[in-house]
């Protein structure tokens, strides 16, 4: 497995969690509309992404799309390599 | 601090933005209201100061002492912070109240965002005159957060609350925008007053805390009296799956609100390793939860004993 299919499992373990539910996330499923991630569950969600990819994310560098898929996820945050934090 | 609740998550339930319609609220035909309200504009007339000239702020504050009242550090009495030295905790405690005093920056904005777009407009004309005192307080309680944030530290923590688009429920609109002021005012209130009574903090910080409570006594009286009556009209023609989407909704916006009071940013900038384990640890500690339970447990037991909080097989008052 390699570190950004990992994270993407954290990603989603997380998500699920919140949800108890739901079973499973599709790639292309809408985070947003279905009320996966919401405005209050965000903070906590950037937290882990932070964790995750080792860098801090500015709010002036994301927009909500960035955040509607794992597939968007994936290709917004998981493209680089760590860089501290852990 | 209960966090257990129902599976079932809401669906139009974030509060409107103030860019969004405002349902018309009702809050004329109220006379304890009226009063209540009567007598919050005259202390407001009453205690008003200049709060530009109020405030003596020295070049630096000592770095070797606390900034923050040590029980009310996310870390007192946990086993991460039972392997700290002192300075570490001097650390913490300086990054700690630079992150609250930078939530509270942040707080007041999207209050004076909400207030600013009811204000004299219908359903809000017997409170717009309160309105008034409420915005310009908030203005100066912003100014002199801010003005603590970077003087002392360089810095305020930026925001890291995001905005999605989602269909408001306007039907509980105003209850959830007010019933949100009143939490953020309450937990920040508790801390502020303890802080402003710790003799071990510097006199500065003794007095922001102080100014701060003493005007926020008077916005929450206001919270309460404005939520118990939004509640009552809301419940009254809500449905019981409404009103389990509010209780649902405002639990987990304390739950999120009490979580950004302990950031890895903080224990970052306070030299800690490992600051996003750190953090975990800490936030999985009971001595943790204890503290969270203190935080919240006066907006936990207002909106409990009110019956807006509890319906979901929680106790308010855990």
């Amino acid at each position: 497995m390699t570190d950004t299919q990992g994270a993407i499992l954290c990603v989603i373990d997380h998500l699920l969690s919140g949800r108890p539910g739901l079973e499973q996330i599709e790639p292309d499923q809408d985070l947003i509309e279905g009320r996966i991630l919401d405005s209050l569950g965000f903070v906590e969600f950037l937290c882990l992404l932070e964790e995750l990819t080792g860098r801090e994310i500015s709010l002036e560098d994301v927009v909500p799309d960035d955040f509607r898929t794992l597939q968007a996820i994936e290709r917004r945050f998981f493209s680089g390599e760590p860089d501290h934090g852990n | 601090m209960h966090a257990a609740h129902s599976n079932k998550r809401p669906q139009e339930l974030d509060a409107p933005a103030a860019e969004e319609p405002v349902i018309r609220a009702d809050l004329g035909p109220d006379e304890r209201f009226r009063r209540v309200l009567a007598r919050l504009v005259a202390l407001s007339e009453r205690g008003y100061y200049n709060p530009y000239q109020l405030f003596q702020w020295p070049e630096r504050l000592p770095e070797e002492q606390y900034w923050m009242s040590p029980e009310l550090m996310s870390v007192h009495g946990t086993s991460s912070g039972a392997g700290l030295t002192e300075a570490q905790f001097w650390q913490i405690s300086k990054w700690e109240s630079i992150n609250f005093y930078s939530l509270n920056v942040h707080g007041i904005r999207e209050l004076l965002l909400e207030i600013v777009g009811r204000i004299h407009t219908p359903g809000f004309e017997l409170p717009s005159e309160y309105f008034h005192h409420v915005i310009g307080e908030e203005n100066e309680h912003m100014w002199f957060f801010a003005t603590f944030c970077r003087k002392y530290a360089g810095k305020i923590y930026p925001s890291k609350s995001m905005k999605f688009p989602g269909t408001p429920s306007l039907a509980s609109g105003n209850l959830l925008v007010f019933s949100k002021l009143l939490i953020l005012e309450e937990i920040v209130d508790f801390v502020n007053q303890a802080m402003a009574s710790d003799d071990r903090l510097h006199p500065t910080i003794r007095q922001v805390n102080s100014v701060h409570h003493q005007d926020e006594s008077r916005h929450i009286a206001f919270g309460r009296q404005i939520v118990a009556i939004l509640f009552e009209q809301f419940a009254r023609k809500a449905s019981p799956a409404e009103l389990s989407e509010v209780d649902l909704y405002l639990c987990r916006y304390i739950e999120s609100s009490l979580d950004s009071f302990c950031t890895p940013a903080v224990f970052r900038d306070a030299g800690i390793r490992n600051y996003f384990k750190f953090r975990a640890a800490v936030l999985a500690d009971p001595a943790y939860h204890e503290l969270r339970s203190r935080i919240s447990k006066r907006p936990t037991s207002f909106l409990g004993d009110l019956g807006v909080i509890g319906r979901n097989g929680a106790d308010p008052h855990d």
